[in-house]
């Protein structure tokens, strides 16, 4: 098998870095990853297609359908205005990064643009697809429940194999281009791996801005419709949900698909995408760092790449195992999805075994992976029993509403604070585990690789996950097409039960996005890092200048003393090409420790000093030691770069970035759902009006206007979601430039674990109020109309914006903080150190 | 344009005459009127020509004229106190249960016949002219005789009252389901009536706040005084599911 791994690189013979002039070639199992993606994509379409031709039901059905298709694409266009005037903003900022200061790669714009692109690619063609299956669902059912299912579940499959199909591809497209093109292109050096993996994380950041406007924008207006209607359709006027008299229930019905369609799509594609990047940058940089050949570099760089890429195969396989019965229970309904999930996952670690022999990795990998896949399980299940009205915490909710909704809320938070232990210590133990099977106490980065790969793992089948996910609200659409269009009682019974069991998987999809959120992110960390490393690179290189003639190297401080940045800089490089400038340097910092070389500056003096970087060209040769001795540096570790920054506890800096990255969490949250009651009260008063102004709504003899309800919680949406989202963009930038990367540090430390616990939170108490009200609903406590009833329905009023807007936001803040923090890692090397001098805040 | 006389009759009485059609009048009733009714609402389609020496049905109708513009005349009060004891028995038509959003379902009179097993124990909540809730020993028609009958010191002369479900656990206590705000009560209540001390009826609670009042509906409703009584059947689960889902959506709402 090692045999068979090194036979396929050829043209990685070297056993230092892989570079060579000529074209480089790529293995042959590499081509698997690009394949599945296109496989992904194709099997996409042919779903696509096939629900497309299925029956569209009566007249009836497809004027409700289209009056939310229209609905959905009129939120889209919007949204898509006002991401592309960020978008611009962004890739302005970020050229002028890259071209004007130098503290970026010049592909950064156009690799943000991709990422950004790609996703919303992806939720448009998910919100396509599922606004067109809601009628043919309902129609699905009036034939059998398992024709319903099969039809919104396919539906769900487009969603989940675009999103991971648009990734890969966007992923291996840019790896290839980057290691085979991209210096015949320009007609300069080919990249090395770390460059390459440093610049594809940065489009991360596309996709994490794409996601954040989605998943903040689409919940905002998912809970803004959704209030709007409850609060006047049902409260003050009556009107049972679905009901075609109430003005805000089409916007209501667009919000399921802007929400848990198109904005969990962008952020797992962000998720996703960041996983794959992430480890792939971390397994480089291992490889680096510890002098591995070219052919385990390679290994580790595609791992993540060839495991996506068997769990798109094995997610189609999964999709195809979702059938059911004619007369399936709620259980069989249930037991037909989680078949297809737990054969999947089952799949995918044996699947895993195999590629790691093949790529004669470490059986870490192996069991990192499988920790991943197995811990995905568990946080799903850990989400169930906190939110099922099977389970003590709903019951115990219900049970507080026979005394009245204050202690329907006292218990809801306190449930929901109780159920963040299942997640929380899962991905603790998950971690640990992780980094431990891949020695990571003794090695780091491979440690960090572990961790990373467990993240990867975890994602692996997204594909079938993301189906399960989007089932739900092409369901709930289903059933509220059926209701409208009065279809006969067989039909919408069986919608009820699609609908009940996509409320499940929604909730546990949403655990599960925020557990994969909290270990991409995790993977992150490490990754900014390597970004930092690469920024203090080009501020060195950015000053190069050429040693005297017959001298073998210069040795130069960089910017102020207070800097402690150095840099040697070889012979040879063009003045003026940055990219030869970089080649030709090796940056360092002051140090002292193992990785310490002692070099002499023009002026005799002798500084210690840790290598930062190693120019490509600087590889090839030595530099000379303070005691005339010709050395080959070794490159600064992890822990040097914590001892440089200060980055430990006692560094204020540090605690601080904590604090403030707790308070984002708050902050931001509190600004969603300040957001969604502003949007929410713009909602009642038109819908106030209408029934105001149009008598005939209530005796069904005139339409309600429905565009327009659309078209004021867009409008919020999109005026709302405007400052949560400069927050999240703008908080890391000047916590960096103020904190420097110690401050970096805390801020994603904090925010990772606020955001995480928070999400899970809100995420908890959200379905679980909803389902305590189910409960009710079905029978117990008093039933409908209830002082029991009343008092649930006030807990789901609250936990609306928790578990729709706040809790799926937090995931996005969690990652956009890091990706954002990658990103501006070269303007916070480069200006930081000054800005702190100036601050009297040390550098 | 045709004029219908409506006996509104949900914890009040009230005679009305309308140019609308039932169904057009009751969701006027519960969601046209600016004096905004909240909640359930109910009311009798009666017959046009009834007579009555007590009220004054033939100046209301004279005064029920459609507006200036041709708009039909919507409600037109004839009168809000006696009204349901003062209409003989045979002008009675359907009756029309009516939600809070403007939903209507009609219940077609039928002559009443006791079940061959009698249930032990009823629960009555009564809507008009009073609107206690009780439970009794006493069926129906006996419980109408027994209210209505002059000789009691406690007696009205006409009844109109829904029989109210109160299906019980193993365990004894209501079935969960059932929406009362006060559920142990009523057991205690249905409890005290079997202590054989001649009690045949008792007070559960005198202006209950009907919650999620259709739910509560059993057989049916039951218009009496004491030469006979009318039945108004409720229809079954399956009957509101299928046939009448949209009124039974509304008004299992709340």
């Amino acid at each position: 098998m090692v045999a068979a791994g090194v036979l396929f690189v050829p043209a990685l013979a070297r056993a230092d870095d892989g570079l060579v002039e000529a074209e480089r070639l790529l293995p042959g199992w590499w081509w698997l990853a690009p394949l599945a993606g296109f496989v992904a994509l194709v099997m996409a379409y042919v779903f696509y297609r096939s629900i497309a031709a299925a029956n569209p039901g009566n007249a009836r059905m497809q004027e409700i359908a289209g009056y939310v298709r229209e609905g959905a694409y009129a939120y889209l266009r919007r949204q898509y205005k006002v991401v592309g005037v960020v978008f611009l903003v962004l890739v302005g900022l970020l050229s002028y990064m890259a071209f004007v200061l130098g503290v970026q790669h010049r592909l950064v714009p156009f690799a943000f643009l991709t990422g950004g692109l790609f996703s919303g690619l992806a939720g448009f063609i998910g919100m396509k697809t599922a606004t067109l299956a809601s009628s043919r669902t309902a129609q699905g059912a009036s034939e059998s429940l398992n024709r319903g299912l099969t039809i919104a579940f396919r539906a769900g499959a487009v969603m989940g194999l675009t999103v991971v199909g648009l990734a890969l591809i966007d992923i291996t497209a840019w790896f290839l281009y980057l290691y085979k093109y991209h210096h015949l292109v320009t007609d300069g050096h080919p990249m090395n791996l770390e460059t390459i993996t440093v610049v594809m994380l940065c489009f991360g950041m596309g996709a994490s801005t794409q996601a954040l406007f989605a998943r903040v924008g689409g919940g905002i207006y998912t809970k803004a419709a959704d209030v709007g209607a409850d609060l006047v359709g049902k409260v003050e006027a009556g009107i049972p949900e679905d009901d075609p008299r109430n003005p805000a229930t089409i916007a209501d019905n667009v919000g399921d698909n802007v929400g848990d369609v198109a904005g969990m799509g962008a952020d797992l594609y962000e998720s996703y995408a960041g996983s794959i990047l992430a480890t792939a940058a971390l397994g480089v940089a291992a490889a680096t760092v510890s002098g591995w050949d070219a052919a385990k570099t390679f290994a580790f760089l595609s791992a993540p790449m060839l495991l996506a890429a068997m769990g798109i195969v094995l997610s189609v396989f999964g999709i195809f195992l979702v059938r059911t019965r004619e007369d399936a229970t709620m259980k069989a309904l249930l037991a037909a999805l989680n078949r297809g999930i737990y054969v999947s996952s089952v799949l995918i670690v044996v699947g895993a075994w195999f590629l790691v022999q093949f790529l004669a990795m470490p059986v870490g990998v192996f069991w990192s992976i499988t920790i991943g896949v197995v811990l995905g399980v568990v946080i799903g299940k850990g989400t169930e029993w906190a939110t099922a009205s099977e389970y003590a915490p709903t019951r115990f909710i219900a049970d507080q509403a026979a005394t009245g909704p204050a202690t329907v809320i006292i218990g809801g938070i306190a449930e929901g604070m109780m159920s963040t232990w299942i997640p929380v210590l899962a991905v603790c133990l998950g971690t640990l585990l992780s980094f431990a099977v891949m020695d990571g106490f003794q090695d780091l980065l491979a440690g960090l690789y572990g961790v990373g790969i467990a993240a990867v793992g975890m994602l692996s089948t997204l594909g079938l996950t993301l189906a399960t996910d989007a089932y739900g609200p092409i369901a709930d659409n289903a059933g509220g097409n059926a209701e409208m269009s009065e279809l006969p009682k067989e039909v919408r019974q069986r919608t009820d039960a699609l609908d009940s069991l996509g409320n499940t998987t929604a909730a546990i999809g949403k655990g599960f996005a925020i557990g994969s959120a909290a270990l991409t992110a995790l993977a992150l960390l490490a990754s900014y890092i390597e970004e930092v490393r690469i920024g203090i690179h080009r501020e060195a290189a950015i000053e190069y200048v050429a040693p005297a003639a017959g001298e073998a190297q210069l040795v130069a401080s960089i910017g102020a003393d207070y800097n402690k940045k150095w840099a040697i800089f070889l012979p040879g490089a063009a003045m003026g090409d940055r990219e030869e400038e970089q080649f030709h340097t090796l940056s360092a910092f002051e140090g002292s420790g193992e990785n310490a070389v002692r070099v002499v500056t023009p002026d005799g003096v002798t500084v210690s000093l840790i290598i930062n970087e190693i120019g490509e060209k600087v590889k090839e040769r030595t530099i000379l030691a303070a005691d005339g001795a010709s050395i080959i540096p070794r490159k600064a570790s992890l822990k040097d770069y914590m001892t440089l920054y200060d980055a430990t506890l006692m560094n204020p800096k540090v605690l601080v970035g904590v604090f403030i990255g707790v308070l984002a969490v708050f902050v931001f949250s509190a600004m969603t759902m300040k957001a969604v009651g502003r949007a929410a009260f713009a909602m009642v008063q038109e819908v106030r009006r209408q029934f105001k102004e149009k008598p005939g709504i209530m005796a069904g003899t005139e339409r309600p206007d429905y565009a327009r309800c659309v078209a004021i919680s867009t409008a919020g949406a999109q005026r709302e979601m405007l400052l949560p989202s400069i927050l999240a963009i703008a908080l890391p930038v000047v916590t960096g430039l103020v904190l420097n990367v110690a401050g970096v540090l805390g801020l994603l430390v904090g925010g990772l674990c606020a955001g995480f616990s928070v999400a899970v939170f809100m995420a908890n108490s959200g379905g679980a109020w909803d389902n305590a009200k189910k409960f009710i609903e079905a029978g117990h406590l008093g039933g409908k109309g209830s002082m029991a009833h009343k008092a649930a329905v006030v807990g789901d009023t609250v936990g609306d914006p928790f578990k729709d807007t706040c809790g799926p936001s937090l995931n996005i803040l969690i990652k956009l903080m890091t990706m954002v923090s990658i990103v501006f890692a070269g303007l916070i090397v480069k200006y930081a150190p000054a800005i702190g001098h100036w601050l009297n805040l040390g550098n | 344009m045709k004029i219908h006389l409506y006996l509104l009759c949900y914890q009040g009485e009230a005679l009305v005459a309308s140019h609308l059609e039932p169904e057009a009048f009751g969701a006027y009733m519960a969601t046209g009127t600016q004096k905004h009714t909240s909640g359930n609402l109910m009311f009798f389609e009666l017959d046009p020509d009834v007579k009555s020496d007590f009220l004054k049905i033939d100046a209301v109708k004279a005064q029920c004229q459609p507006h200036p513009d041709g708009s039909p005349r919507r409600s037109k009060y004839a009168s809000i106190y006696r009204v349901l004891e003062h209409l003989p028995l045979t002008a009675y038509r359907n009756l029309h249960l009516v939600t809070r959003d403007g939903r209507v379902l009609a219940l077609a009179p039928q002559p009443y016949a006791a079940p061959a097993t009698a249930a032990p124990v009823h629960l009555y909540t009564e809507l008009a002219p009073v609107t206690p809730r009780v439970v009794s020993s006493l069926d129906p028609q006996e419980f109408v005789r027994f209210i209505t009958n002059p000789a009691n010191p406690v007696n009205v002369p006409r009844i109109l009252f829904a029989d109210s479900l109160i299906e019980r656990e193993a365990d004894g206590s209501l079935a969960g389901y059932l929406p009362y705000a006060n559920p142990a009560h009523i057991v205690d209540c249905i409890e005290s009536l079997g202590r054989g001390k001649g009690k045949i009826t008792k007070t559960v609670e005198r202006n209950p706040a009907l919650i999620a009042f259709y739910r509560t509906i059993g057989r049916g409703f039951f218009l009496g005084d004491p030469t006979g009584v009318v039945f108004y059947p409720f229809p079954s689960k399956d009957d509101l599911e299928d046939r009448h889902h949209l009124w039974w959506r509304s008004a299992s709402l709340d």
